[in-house]
């Protein structure tokens, strides 16, 4: 104890509290959780229709040619022609393969961060980015866009050129949309002279139920079956055949996101005292609940626009996490910045190789599944294992 | 080495002098212990260190005689009930004294003490500090200059004191600043004043009720405000503890001069305690003054409802059984 005093008028030691949250348990977390990405994301990028061998896998991924070559980067993040000498193997496993693996890792980081400010902002540990009625709104939205919509073409003129946007161009968009409209509905059903946890949560619910029900209402409306099947991997998330495309669509939404989340630890944790303390510390409690609901949304939103809805990722992650290094946001959000990815990562390993591994079939299933089957029952030891459950 | 320090502290004012030596005394056990373990150049370190925070502390406080605190022809309710609870009362908390909020359950001492601290708005009324509406504080600066403790708090599990008073720090701190040396000093500071010293890395999962208490008080010490509200700081603690948190109470009246408001369940703690008194029978001021003219026979028994004998000089009171409603 009595070192403690003069500690902090030490500069040394003030270096040392500024990386005070780094301690073993997070290190150990977050190197685990690169492990687990690389050596999926390295099976992911080995196997496939087009056979190659380990080594040559591992020489296209560390083919100098696409690492430093700005043409390459600027197909990839500006969305450019791949230019040519890049060879078969480099072009399949950078071209179609990686974007996959990067894609898992921003979804798997989006929905993490998502469901811990939404168990921070509701106070619940058993709430997730879908909780204020994201999913189903976005859901809504789908069935809406490939039933209702189907063949339709949005036709813009700009100054030189048309753009036409087809349904599966337009789908991402309005998915998160409906995410984000349907979140909008929730806070306004539960505000009365201001919101609380349990409303908010209760408005969710209800939400969640009408849309959910608009939604399966839709599915007898589909004409063909490949329709219902583009539906189903959409609302239960996948990312079969994502490109770099995808890639474009979530990194600046994560950016942002993330980097506010970030920031943030510290709402976030005078959040978890309750509404009392917080008000009574000079937290607008009303403004601050809402800018970090919107903060999760935005990142669920982003991670619906690409790969649809991922269940059980944004509710495992965090309980995880906080399992192995305790409540403090800070650590927590930085914790599911690893967590996520490798869950994410190692679940699509599981979607794109597993029918493969089990009899040999080419098809793929939805990583959305692979989640639930990992995560669900994760969950459940969890929950048989911890004394209490439910408020954090 | 006592004499030293207050030697390096002369440039404060006499009336804060004496606060200084008072916390000296208490700081050189503090001392004697670290020089068990460490150099006696460090112990000289440690006691420099604490010692110019308390100058700081001394300073922080611009007014010598407290801040005034009143609430205004106040009304009080909460929404969806017609009748509001308080229904236009005045309140003065007189500056750097403490006065006790009592009264039987219901009579609306913590609906007052929400509305005094903010918490609810009053439907009529206003609330003053230092002679300005807290209504026109930004949250931020209201919490800079005013600080409750609720009755009943949570908090995360993993919890650690040292960070549970650092939130105390909020309302002085950007969104996005680390901790400065003065946030830092006013931590050390607060966890000294709550005594908790020797918790500060426990789990606050892990602690008594009463040890949690006290944590928490020194949560709203960081947040080193002029007026202190508290919402019955002692009910379910043990004697020990009920005795340790109106010790801090004292302590912050005698030394900070901050105005405390304290609701109290126990009247003859409020009798020790107190410098003032505010009894509330019904949501309405029954009495308001010095404990030893508020707390007499008639008053416990109209308001208390209990048949008691009130000694003076030293005032005591000594409830003797319950009276029937009618009587």
């Amino acid at each position: 104890m009595a070192e403690d005093i003069p500690a902090s008028a030490e500069p040394t030691t003030d270096r040392d509290e500024r990386f005070a949250w780094l301690d073993r348990s997070l290190a150990t977390l977050c190197l685990g959780s690169v492990i687990i990405v690389l050596v999926a994301g390295f099976v992911q990028v080995r196997f496939g229709t087009y056979d190659m061998s380990w080594g040559a896998a591992f020489s296209a991924l560390t083919d100098e040619a696409i690492w430093f070559n700005r043409g390459t980067w600027e197909a990839f993040l500006l969305g450019e022609r791949l230019p040519e000498g890049v060879s078969i193997e480099s072009r399949i496993v950078w071209a179609q393969r990686v974007p996959r693996v990067v894609v898992a890792v921003f979804v798997g980081m989006n929905l993490a961060v998502s469901g811990a400010i939404f168990q921070a902002v509701t106070r619940n540990e058993l709430a997730s980015p879908f909780i204020l009625g994201v999913s189903s709104g976005a859901g809504l939205m789908i069935l809406l866009t490939l039933v209702v919509l189907s063949g339709f073409t949005l036709v813009i003129p700009l100054a030189l050129t048309t753009v036409t946007l087809t349904t599966s161009a337009l789908l991402p968009l309005f998915a998160a949309l409906g995410g984000i409209v349907a979140f909008g509905l929730v806070y306004m059903i539960a505000w009365k002279n201001g919101t609380s946890p349990v409303r908010l949560v209760l408005a969710g619910v209800v939400v969640g139920m009408v849309f959910t029900s608009l939604q399966r209402a839709l599915f007898f409306f589909a004409q063909d079956i490949a329709v219902v099947q583009q539906a189903i991997a959409w609302t239960t998330g996948s990312i079969t055949g994502v490109q770099w495309e995808e890639v474009r669509i979530i990194l600046p939404s994560t950016v942002v996101a993330m980097g506010i989340a970030l920031l943030s630890a510290r709402q976030l944790n005078v959040l978890l005292l309750g509404e009392k303390t917080a008000s009574s510390l000079g937290m607008n409690v009303e403004r601050t609940r809402f800018a970090l609901s919107a903060v999760a949304v935005l990142a669920a939103a982003a991670s619906i626009a690409v790969a649809g809805i991922v269940s059980f990722v944004g509710l495992v992650v965090p309980h995880v996490v906080r399992n192995l290094i305790g409540s403090d946001y800070k650590r927590l959000i930085i914790g599911c910045l690893f967590a996520g990815p490798a869950l994410m990562v190692a679940a699509d390993v599981g979607a794109r190789l597993g029918p493969l591994a089990l009899n040999g079939s080419m098809g793929q299933i939805p990583v959305g599944i692979v989640t639930g089957l990992v995560g669900g029952p994760y969950f459940l030891y969890l929950m048989r294992k911890k004394e209490a459950v439910g408020d954090i | 080495m006592t004499d030293e320090d207050t030697g390096a502290s002369s440039t404060v004012t006499p009336a804060s002098g004496d606060a200084d030596a008072t916390s000296e005394s208490g700081d050189a056990s503090a001392n004697g212990d670290a020089s068990v373990s460490t150099e006696a150049a460090t112990s000289e370190n440690i006691t420099e260190t604490v010692n110019a925070s308390i100058v700081d502390a001394d300073s922080l406080t611009d007014d010598p005689e407290g801040v005034p605190f009143t609430g205004d022809d106040l009304v009080i309710g909460y929404p969806g009930t017609e009748e509001p609870v308080i229904d236009d009362e005045s309140v003065v908390a007189a500056p750097g004294e403490v006065t006790a909020l009592v009264g039987p359950n219901g009579s609306g001492k913590s609906t007052l003490l929400k509305g005094l601290a903010d918490q609810i708005e009053p439907d009529a009324g206003s609330v003053l500090l230092d002679g300005r509406d807290i209504g026109d504080f930004g949250s931020k600066a209201l919490a800079r200059r005013l600080g409750l403790l609720s009755q009943e708090n949570v908090a995360p599990d993993g919890l650690t004191v040292e960070k549970l008073v650092t939130h105390g720090r909020y309302p002085h701190r950007g969104a996005f600043d680390g901790l400065t040396d003065d946030d830092r000093a006013a931590i050390d500071r607060a966890i000294d004043l709550a005594g908790v010293d020797h918790l500060r890395d426990r789990d606050l999962g892990s602690l008594s009720g009463g040890q949690k208490q006290l944590v928490w008080i020194a949560m709203v010490l960081a947040q080193e405000t002029d007026v202190l509200l508290l919402d019955e700081p002692t009910t379910f603690l043990d004697m020990h503890h009920q005795l340790q948190v109106m010790g801090i109470v004292e302590t912050l009246r005698d030394e900070a001069e901050m105005t405390i408001v304290v609701v109290l369940h126990d009247v003859e703690q409020a009798a020790r305690f107190a410098d003032y008194i505010i009894a509330l029978d019904d949501g309405a001021v029954y009495d308001w003054g010095p404990p030893e003219d508020v707390l007499t026979e008639d008053l416990l028994a109209d308001v208390f409802a209990v048949d008691a004998t009130v000694d003076h000089d030293p005032l005591r009171v000594s409830p003797q059984r319950a009276l029937d409603a009618d009587e």
